[in-house]
C-alpha cells in the first residue's frame, strides 16, 4: 500500500538537527519505504543528512508518503511528529 | 645549516630538538588494502564506532549539549552518508578517504544553501566524517602536545586546547608556522616564558622531528643544526637573557610596585590556570589581574560541572594565599567555539554573539559559573568580571547575576572596557561596579575598526596612540573615586606604555608572566608627577610616533 498525507509542520526548529535526528530514527522502525516531500524535493526519511537539506521550517506543509506493509501506520505517526509543537 | 625567519613572538632563546606536532596529518594509502566488500564493512564498524562514541558523550553532559551529541550520532548512522561512501568504496577508494569524500560533498550542498542554519551543520559533518576516517586507518585521535625530553615544539599553528597544561621544562621554545605577535600561541607562550618564533611558513614542512633547532625569540632567527658559531651564539644569548631575567627578578620580587612618591600600582599576571599562575608568582606578579576561564570550556562535548570549575579555582586561591584573584566569566565566541553552544556563522563574529552578550543567551551556564567562583572567593580576596560589555544597562545586569548567585561580601564586581562605547560611558558606570578592567587589545581593534589578526592593518593599532590613550582617559575620569581602573591587555607589558597608563589614573596592570619583572622595575624608578605630566603632553600628541617617544624619555630618565 502507499499512503500519503500533508502536513503542516508546527516545531519551532521545523525538521532541523535534533527534530530530523528523532524524526529519522522514528522512521527507521518501520518496514515501509518513507519519504518526505517539499516542494520539488523529496528526501529519504531515514537519513537525518538529506531531511536537514530539505530546510523545513515551522510553517512549511510537507509530505510524508510511505509504500510498504505498515504504510498506514508510518504516516500516521510521522505526521504527527511533524505537526507537533 | 639552514636560517628561516619569522616574527619574534615571546622574548628569550632556546637550543634543543624539535618536535614536531602535527595533529592533522594521518596515514592513509592510497590504494585500499582490501577487497570492496570488506571496505564496506570497514566503514559501517567505523561509523558506529564514532556513533557509539557521540552516543557515550552524550550520556556523560546533560541538557541541549547531549542533545547535540545524539544528532551528531545520528548523522554517523546517516544511511544517506554510509551509502555514498560505499557507492566510493566499490569505485575503488580507500574507505578512509570515501567517508570524507562523501562527507564533503554533503557538507558543501549545506553550505551552497544559502541557509546560515544549515551551513553551520557542515563542520560536523566533516568532524564525524573525519572521526570515522581515523577510526578506519586506527589513528589516534587528536593529542596533545607533550614531549618528553626538552624540545622546541613546532607545528603549523597552536589551538587553545593543545597550550592548556604546556609544560615550560619540556617546551623549551615554540616555532609555528602561522600566526602574529598577537595570536594564541603568542600570547600562551608569552606568559610561559617560553621563547617563540611564529610565522615561519615553511616550519613544518622544512623542519625534521629531532633535528637540532636555536631559536632566538627576539630577532625572529630559528636554525636548523646551527654551525658552532651559530651554536655559541644563540647559547650565548639563551644565557644573557636568563641572567638579565634573574637580575630584574631578584629587584622586584616580594612587594607592590611604588612610584617614588609613593603610589602603589598592582602589577598583576594573565593567566589561564594554575600552571602558570606558578610562573607568574616566580616572576614577582602581585596577584592575578585576569583568569581567563574559557580554556575550561574548549575541546570538550560539554560544559564544565560547577565542582570542576570550583577544583580549579580552589588550586588558584591555593597558590595566591592573601593576594587578589580577577576572574573572568567565559569569553566564548569569535575564535573561541564551543560544540556544545553551536552558534549561527556570523559574517563579522568580532562584532557578533561573544562574551557576556553569549552568557546572556545562555544564563544557566554563567549560573553555575558564578555560583563555582562565590565558592573560591570565600576562600580570598577575588573579583569577577564580565568579558565584553557594551552599554551601563549589561553592567547593570552582571551585577544583579553575581548577587543572585550567593557571592560573599567584599567580592569586587567590574566589566571589561573593550567596547568604545562603554568607555565613554564610564561616569554612568561607575556606580555599578567596583572595577573597570580596559582590554587593550581589543579596544584597539573596535577604536581603529582594525582587525588585529591581519598583518597588512598591524600598525594602525597602535597602543601609543592618542586616541587610545583619550580612551584610557575617559574611563579614568569617569571612574573617579567610586571605582579603580586597571589595564589587562597587551599594552600594559610596555613599560613606557605602563607609565603613561599610571599617569592616566590606572592602578593595576595585568600583563603576562615574562612583562611582570620590567614593568615592576620601570615603576619603582618613576615618580607619579612625571607620570602624570607625560601622560597629559602624550594625550596632546598628534599620533603615535610623538605619543611614544614623550613616554621613552619619561622611561629613560626615570630609570
Amino acid at each position: 500500500v502507499i499512503v500519503e498525507r500533508e502536513v503542516k509542520a508546527e516545531g519551532a526548529a521545523g525538521l532541523h538537527a535534533r527534530p530530523a535526528a528523532a524524526f529519522a530514527a522514528r522512521a527507521a522502525t518501520f518496514r515501509s519505504t518513507i519519504t518526505v516531500h517539499k516542494g520539488q524535493m523529496v528526501a529519504d526519511a531515514t537519513s537525518p543528512l538529506l531531511l536537514l537539506t530539505l530546510d523545513v521550517r515551522q510553517g512549511d506543509r510537507v509530505v510524508v508518503r510511505a509504500d510498504g506493509p505498515d504504510a498506514h501506520a508510518a504516516v500516521e505517526t510521522l505526521a504527527r511528529l511533524v505537526a507537533s509543537p | 645549516m639552514r636560517t628561516l625567519t619569522g616574527i619574534a613572538a615571546s622574548p628569550g632563546a632556546a637550543l634543543a630538538p624539535a618536535f614536531l606536532f602535527r595533529p592533522d596529518v594521518y596515514d592513509v594509502p592510497d590504494v585500499p588494502d582490501a577487497e570492496p566488500a570488506s571496505g564496506v564493512v570497514q566503514l559501517g564498524r567505523a561509523l558506529e564506532q564514532v556513533a557509539v562514541l557521540l552516543d557515550e558523550r552524550a550520556a556523560g553532559t546533560a541538557g541541549a549539549p547531549s542533545e547535540i551529541l545524539h544528532a551528531q550520532a545520528a548523522l554517523a548512522r546517516d544511511p544517506a552518508l554510509r551509502q555514498a561512501a560505499e557507492a566510493a568504496i566499490r569505485a575503488g577508494s580507500h574507505p578512509a578517504r570515501a567517508v570524507v569524500a562523501a562527507g564533503e560533498q554533503f557538507a558543501r550542498t549545506l553550505e551552497r544553501s544559502g541557509n546560515s542554519y544549515l551551513a553551520a551543520r557542515a563542520p560536523d559533518i566533516r568532524h564525524i566524517c573525519d572521526l570515522a576516517a581515523r577510526a578506519v586507518v586506527a589513528a589516534p585521535a587528536r593529542q596533545r602536545p607533550l614531549p618528553d625530553r626538552p624540545s622546541v615544539l613546532v607545528a603549523d599553528d597552536l589551538m587553545p586546547a593543545d597550550t592548556a597544561g604546556l609544560d615550560p621544562g619540556m617546551v623549551r621554545g615554540i616555532v609555528t608556522a602561522r600566526g602574529g605577535r598577537t595570536s594564541h600561541t603568542s600570547v600562551i607562550a608569552r606568559s610561559l616564558g617560553i621563547p617563540a618564533v611564529v610565522g615561519v611558513s615553511e616550519a613544518t614542512e622544512v623542519i625534521a622531528d629531532g633535528q637540532t633547532l636555536g631559536l632566538d625569540g627576539c630577532t625572529g632567527e630559528v636554525v636548523i643544526e646551527p654551525d658552532a658559531v651559530a651554536l655559541r651564539r644563540i647559547a650565548g644569548t639563551a644565557y644573557a637573557y636568563r641572567r638579565h631575567r634573574a637580575r630584574l627578578r631578584a629587584a622586584v620580587v616580594g612587594g607592590p610596585a611604588r612610584t617614588t612618591d609613593g603610589a602603589r600600582v598592582e602589577v598583576a599576571a594573565n593567566v589561564s590556570g594554575p600552571e602558570e599562575l606558578a610562573a607568574a608568582l616566580r616572576e614577582g606578579a602581585d596577584g592575578v589581574g585576569l583568569l581567563r576561564t574559557e580554556l575550561l570550556y574548549l575541546d570538550r562535548p560539554g560544559p564544565p560541572t560547577g565542582p570542576e570549575q570550583v577544583e580549579v579555582f580552589r588550586r588558584m586561591r591555593e597558590l595566591l594565599g592573601g593576594r587578589r584573584l580577577v576572574i573572568r566569566t567565559f569569553d566564548i565566541g569569535t575564535d573561541k567555539q564551543v560544540p556544545f553552544l553551536p552558534t549561527r556563522p556570523e559574517p563579522n563574529p568580532e562584532l557578533g554573539v561573544r562574551g557576556l552578550r553569549l552568557a546572556r543567551l545562555h544564563p544557566e551556564l554563567l549560573e553555575v559559573q558564578l555560583r563555582a567562583i562565590a565558592a573560591a572567593a570565600r576562600s580570598g580576596p577575588t573579583a569577577v568580571m564580565a568579558p565584553m560589555v557594551s552599554t551601563v544597562e549589561e553592567a547593570r545586569w552582571f551585577a544583579g547575576q553575581v548577587a543572585a548567585a550567593g557571592m560573599p561580601a567584599g567580592t569586587e564586581v567590574g566589566v571589561m572596557v573593550e567596547v568604545p562605547a562603554l568607555a565613554l560611558m564610564a561616569d554612568q558606570l561607575a556606580p555599578y561596579v567596583d572595577f573597570m578592567s580596559i582590554g587593550t587589545n581589543d579596544l584597539m581593534q573596535y577604536l581603529f575598526a582594525a582587525d588585529r589578526r591581519d598583518d597588512r592593518l598591524g600598525r594602525l593599532p597602535d597602543p601609543f596612540s592618542p586616541a587610545v590613550l583619550r580612551a584610557v582617559a575617559s574611563v579614568c575620569r569617569g571612574a573617579g573615586d567610586s571605582a579603580w581602573v586597571g589595564v589587562c591587555g597587551e599594552a600594559a607589558s610596555e613599560p613606557a606604555w605602563a607609565l603613561l597608563a599610571i599617569g592616566l589614573g590606572v592602578r593595576e596592570l595585568s600583563m603576562n608572566a615574562s612583562a611582570v619583572a620590567g614593568v615592576k622595575a620601570a615603576i619603582t624608578g618613576a615618580s607619579l608627577a612625571a607620570c602624570q605630566d607625560a601622560a597629559h603632553r602624550a594625550l596632546c600628541a598628534a599620533d603615535a610616533a610623538g605619543a611614544r617617544s614623550i613616554a621613552e624619555i619619561l622611561l629613560k630618565e626615570q630609570s
